[in-house]
């Protein structure tokens, strides 16, 4: 009673090529098919944020998703973030701040700011930072940390910005 | 931490490690999605398994029928307590405090006792198709009368779980001190309450997991689980199993947060074992969120009948406390710990010379009760806080100042309370920081402004002390823990002059190794980057006493490392004394290099020593063995005592019953610190979990047992956006009982936020005269507190 | 927490996805944004045998101007673009602002308005905002298309009145009087919960000050969203002052008859629905008071 698709897509600029059940979730796909467990299953109901990844450049919690509405669209995951063996200016700000400890929920989060890095948001005054943050849970930080890292990357990224380059 | 300790060179005080904030080792890994957590492990052959669960609050299962799941293709076992070897152990309970047992299963045998008790077991080739499977298995149930509290469970005449017991009580502790009755009547001011902790879940956002796979030439299993104690959990096993321990090997990958909950030994852990064992390939279990608010153990719930006796000057004279624990609806791994902690503390940082407590531990028809960040401590200081500040307004004195004349004074320590013995403290200290990091009499003048214009500002307190390095071996298992307190801690130096440490203890996010490895780099001289330390793998890692939990890592794991370390130097020391033909006490360590003081062309490095200790003896002192690898062990004398207070300044909207911070304080001391940040970090989360504990957090059952609590958006763990900014001060009060000065930091936030809030609310509320004597305070219940003072709802400025 | 087995199909056409509803029968259930439906599919809470995925129909996704200031939205617009559109927030601002409400960003980026408003949570801010503002859904289905009131849509907790194998199409909002003043306020548990009282409000003062058009819809209160029906016989042709406002908060705690749960019970949502209406009302007369009209955040 299962259909079974043919989906291509790009993940983290990659091309792929795979065929589907049609109930498994992204989140499922990312991690076990593409071998990409950066991603992280904390609820499967859409509230913890864990599994946020991009999806044609909009954050959205792949474990919503299934893998074959996927087809077609390009995604980035926490993996498509570092370049070669280099940190992102996000990744290092986290590292800086201590804003993980122990690192489930953190990709999820690395995709939410730096997207919204990405558009451009300025991210500088705490209730906003606070507030963007709010859809991805973590039970280890307090958050506090997590707001001090946005805040540094946020200003490395206008400071970037200015000079010319994106994020 | 420079300088001499024992004899043998010095180490160059310009290279300090400990306290500083050096950033973790870790974090590359982490933030590049790299980090391998149970869910990302994977074996040739892996399945994977679903758990069937118990609908029933109580049932008698009358027959189970699991053959129809075998019908679907790619499912390839099922278990069901039919299955299970004959001599299969009852799951273990480390901490023996009654005679009373609650026997269980890694599967259910003809019972069950709560919602989510696993049942049976299938494994499938994928997730999916083992959830399928679970639809077809068929249950026949015989649902039993339940009880979903502990006052329906204490009523006479109610059901009970455990047929051989006369009631519904596990077990009960009592403990007294002074002359309680004398004091009650000579007091000048008595309160007495009623108080209810509600039932949690410490709720790391990685739910458990378990991967078992057996070599089946050898009979040997290897488990890897997401769990707290590598060395305990095979002792479970082996117990359980019936196998000896040199047959199991645990691994702990990383884990995703833990907070106590995954320090209990499960029933999925064997079942899960046993399924891989019955069809021969690695079988691995996720446990998913639906499952874990179930399948996880719960934490805090009590009802506790509590007594503050005063004089009129302040002095309080008294305290008394029936405390009733709701244990679920077995004994899990600890027991009744949690609540026995409750119990002993309940003088908390008080020179209270009277005090009674009598306890009961209770079962129900609810998920058991188990360990979470700050085990029992929340809850007494719930209660004597909050009495605390009951008694400073009948007194009119101001709460900060009632607090500091009870404290037990700096010359009063070592200080023996109810059972415990504190170590040191200089309380009054900490709370003047915290007062004037808040800015106490500033906020005093705004909130008597605030009230003129219709606005309810509240300033609340809670100091705190809590119980670390757990804990002298001796003392635990006089106390019916089946485990030590020590930690064991392997250094050893590789001929390339790198260090490596093996310790016991398992990261679950704190972060531990990085502190440790600050102080053995600092002890030996060399940079942390050159010191490795290895966890979770009983086969690698030495025995630890007791688990990681407890707030033991830094300073019993640390002091064993910091032995170890102390020992290998001044076997480094000797080598390259001989080597550099010089006296031992004239050398200095520093960067990896030892060289002779005031001489720096005489200097060999750390590279050199190892390549001497390991490939070149003939270069060693006359007579000296070669390696350079040392075991040591400590085992604490005592424990340590850290403390703080929380001081919590909020705003209530009288008309929503909404809360908001305006300002949050916590002033604390920790002995030594290690790695400040990390220490802050720690401090962080736990305050944002009491504030779930105070404002969000709630698993209610209703009346037949059914947990009304499921999922994400029944369960309110804090986001960012319901956090304040935490503003952070501290003292240092070195331990004097532990090598290096450390206390435990890891459960320090979590103590004091529900008295502290709770407090702040009461304070803002005062026009009102409301009381609350139960968590969470939600905006509903403020709400019904304020219009049931009958005082009408008065218009006031959103902001 | 995976899903039960079903077919899933992608429909390029309307037709199509008509087609494929109407051969699924009762089993069948459409795909929006996902964001309600795929946890009730995870949890198995749900099992249908197929699944037909509404993203790929172009048609769904139209956003039009209509006669006057009005706005014709697609059934499958996002939720954030309700939020963020520049041609939304300035036609029907109360819209976005109620979207911003939804959720989180994450959850915006796939929600759409025709899934909110089909899946009726009790709690959801959107069925709220188009009740308040009078619109209209456009809903075609075997025996043709029809258009519906938001009262006609409504008819129960988690319940429309779509019949069997009708798909919303689009949501007509009629032009607003130019100066018209919105808000949406809600109170919730925490910041992107669902709403414990959710209160959408529009009001529009004369060229005297005097109320000539106001309209309110709450939720969380019932199963469906309540909107005053007395509203206007107690506004129309007053000046905004305190009294009336907080009178109207009076009667929306009296009129309500809101459903409890472990969130908040029933009395309590009816006290805060007289405290969330009186702020949204506020606001919008605020707002409606000449040039200073405060921007949608």
């Amino acid at each position: 009673m299962s259909s079974r698709h043919r989906i291509v897509l790009a993940v983290n600029d990659v091309t792929v090529e795979r065929e589907v059940e049609s109930r498994l979730l992204l989140a499922d796909f990312l991690r076990e098919e593409l071998e990409l467990r950066g991603t992280h299953v904390g609820c499967e109901h859409g509230v913890c944020g864990a599994c946020t990844v991009l999806v044609d450049g909009q954050p959205v919690r792949s474990c919503l998703m299934f893998a074959v509405q996927a087809a077609g669209t390009r995604i980035m995951t926490v993996e498509g973030l570092t370049r070669g063996d280099e940190l992102h200016p996000l990744q290092e700000a986290f590292w800086e701040a201590h804003a993980l400890q122990c690192g489930f929920c953190t990709p999820g989060i690395l995709m939410t700011i730096y997207h919204l890095l990405q558009e451009g948001a300025g991210l500088e005054d705490e209730g906003e930072i606070r507030r963007a943050l709010s859809g991805n849970l973590c039970r280890c930080t307090g958050y506090q940390n997590i707001v001090d890292a946005v805040r540094i990357a946020s200003r490395h990224n206008d400071a970037v910005k200015m000079a010319g380059e994106g994020c | 931490m420079g300088g001499r300790s024992g004899s043998g060179a010095e180490v160059d005080a310009g290279a300090i490690w400990v306290g500083q904030r050096l950033k973790r080792r870790e974090d590359p890994e982490l933030l590049t999605g790299k980090g391998r957590f149970i869910g990302d492990l994977t074996r040739p052959g892996m399945v994977h398994a679903a758990f069937l669960r118990s609908p029933h609050a109580h049932a008698k299962i009358l027959s189970i029928d699991a053959r129809p799941a075998l019908e679907i293709p790619r499912v390839v076992g099922v278990l069901t307590s039919h299955d299970l070897p004959p001599n299969l152990g009852a799951q273990p309970v480390t901490h023996v405090f009654t005679d009373r047992n609650t026997p269980n299963y890694a599967l259910a045998r003809d019972r069950v006792r709560y919602v989510g008790e696993p049942v049976a077991v299938v494994a499938a080739e994928s997730p999916y198709i083992a959830e399928d499977a679970l639809d077809r298995i068929r249950v026949e149930w015989e649902p039993l009368p339940a009880v979903s509290d502990v006052e329906a469970a204490l009523r006479p005449g109610a059901a009970r779980l455990y047929d051989d017991w006369p009631d519904n009580v596990a077990g009960t502790f009592r403990a007294e001190m002074g002359d309680v009755d004398g004091a009650l009547a000579q007091a000048d001011v008595v309160v007495t309450e009623r108080f209810r902790i509600q039932r949690q879940f410490a709720c790391p956002l990685e739910p458990r997991g378990v991967l078992a796979e057996w070599d089946p030439h050898r009979g040997e299993l290897v488990l890897w689980s997401s769990s707290q104690i590598l060395h305990i959990a095979r002792d479970c096993l082996a117990e359980v199993l019936k196998i000896p321990e040199h047959r199991i090997r645990v691994l702990v990958p990383r884990v995703g947060g833990a907070f106590g909950c995954k320090f209990h030994f499960y029933a999925e852990e064997v079942a899960v074992a046993l399924l891989a064992r019955t069809v021969g390939r690695p079988v691995r279990w996720l446990e998913d969120r639906l499952e874990s608010f179930v399948a996880t153990v719960h934490a805090r719930e009590q009802v506790v009948h509590a007594t503050m006796a005063a004089r009129r000057d302040g002095t309080i004279t008294a305290v008394t406390a029936q405390i009733d624990g709701d244990m679920g609806a077995h004994l899990h791994t600890v027991s009744y710990g949690p609540v026995w902690l409750t119990s002993v503390m309940i003088t908390n940082v008080y020179q209270i010379p009277n005090a009674r407590v009598h306890t009961r531990a209770v079962v129900t028809n609810k998920t058991p009760l188990g360990s979470y960040r700050g085990w029992g401590q929340p809850q007494a200081n719930f209660v004597v806080e909050r009495l605390v500040d009951r008694v400073a307004h009948e007194l009119q004195q101001d709460p900060a100042e009632i607090r500091r004349r009870n404290f037990i004074p700096p010359e009063r320590f070592p200080y023996k309370s109810l059972h415990h013995t504190f170590d040191s403290g200089r309380y009054a200290a900490c709370l003047d920081l915290g007062l004037e990091r808040l800015d106490y009499r500033g906020w005093r003048a705004r909130q008597a402004q605030a009230r003129r214009e219709g606005r309810y500002i509240g300033i609340g307190f809670s100091f705190y002390v809590e119980n670390t390095a757990l804990g002298p071996s001796r003392m635990l298992n006089a106390g019916g823990v089946k485990q030590g307190g020590y930690d064991i801690a392997r250094v050893r130096m590789e001929p390339g002059g790198e260090v490596t440490v093996y310790t016991g203890l398992c990261e679950m996010g704190q972060g531990f190794t990085n502190g440790m490895a600050q102080m053995c780099a600092q002890t030996l001289g060399v940079h942390p980057d050159h010191v490795t330390i290895v966890t979770g793998d009983t086969q690698s890692c030495p025995y630890t006493g007791y688990g990681t939990g407890a707030s033991r890592s830094a300073a019993v794991g640390g002091a064993a490392v910091m032995k170890s370390s102390q020992r290998l130097r001044e076997k480094i020391s000797a080598i390259a004394a001989h080597m550099l033909e010089a006296s031992a006490d004239d050398l200095v360590m520093a960067a990896g290099h030892i060289q002779v003081k005031g001489a720096p062309t005489r200097a060999i490095t750390m590279a050199d020593v190892g390549r001497a200790g390991y490939l070149r003896p003939i270069e060693l002192p006359p007579g000296m063995d070669p390696g350079l690898e040392v075991i040591e062990v400590f085992d604490p004398p005592q424990m340590a005592w850290p403390y703080g207070v929380n001081i919590a300044v909020v705003e209530v909207d009288a008309q929503t019953g909404e809360v908001k911070f305006l300002d949050y304080v916590v002033a604390h001391d920790s002995g030594t610190v290690l790695n400040p940040m990390i220490v802050d970090g720690q401090i962080h989360g736990g305050v944002a979990q009491g504030i779930g504990a105070a404002l969000l957090e709630d698993l209610p059952y209703d009346e037949n047992g059914q947990p009304l609590a499921r999922t994400f958006m029944d369960y309110l763990i804090p986001t960012a956006a319901d956090l304040p900014r935490f503003r952070l001060g501290h003292t240092v009060t070195p331990s004097p009982i532990i090598p290096g000065g450390m206390k435990g930091v890891g459960e320090a936030g979590i103590i004091g936020p529900p008295a502290a809030i709770v407090n702040a609310v009461e304070d803002a509320l005062r026009p009102f005269g409301v009381k609350f004597t139960e968590t969470p305070i939600t905006p509903e219940r403020i709400l019904a507190a304020v219009d049931g003072a009958g005082i009408g709802a008065v218009s006031s400025q959103r902001r | 927490m995976k899903p039960a087995p079903f077919e899933y199909h992608a429909p390029a056409t309307l037709g199509e996805a008509l087609r494929l509803l109407s051969e699924a029968g009762d089993d069948g259930k459409l795909l929006a944004g996902g964001q309600s439906l795929v946890p009730l599919l995870n949890m198995r809470v749900l099992r249908p045998s197929a699944l037909i995925d509404l993203n790929g129909v172009p048609e769904l996704r139209v956003v039009k101007t209509s006669d006057g200031n009005g706005l014709s939205l697609g059934a499958m617009v996002r939720q954030r673009t309700l939020e963020r559109d520049p041609l939304i927030r300035e036609r029907v601002p109360l819209l976005s602002e109620a979207a911003a409400l939804i959720g989180h960003m994450q959850i915006r980026t796939r929600g759409t308005l025709g899934g909110s408003l089909v899946h009726a949570d009790p709690a959801a801010e959107l069925p709220a905002a188009v009740t308040a503002l009078s619109a209209r859904l456009t809903v075609r289905g075997p025996s043709g298309v029809r258009t519906l009131s938001s009262e006609e849509f409504f008819i129960g907790p988690l319940t429309t009145a779509l019949a069997p194998g009708e798909v919303l199409v689009d949501v007509l909002f009629p032009p607003l009087p130019p100066g018209t003043g919105w808000a949406f306020v809600e109170l919730t548990r925490r910041h992107g919960d669902f709403a414990i009282v959710g209160a959408a409000a529009l009001a529009h003062l004369d060229g005297a000050g005097r109320v000539d058009f106001a309209s309110m819809a709450l939720c969380g209160t019932g199963g469906t969203p309540y909107a005053s029906p007395w509203l206007g016989d107690v506004l129309h042709g007053e000046r905004p002052r305190a009294e009336l406002i907080q009178e109207v908060g009076r009667r929306l705690s009296e009129s309500v008859e809101p459903d409890g749960d472990i969130h908040a019970s029933a009395g309590y949502r009816r006290k805060v629905a007289g405290v969330i209406g009186t702020r949204a009302l506020a606001l919008a007369l605020d707002r409606a008071q000449g040039p200073h009209r405060a921007e949608v955040a």
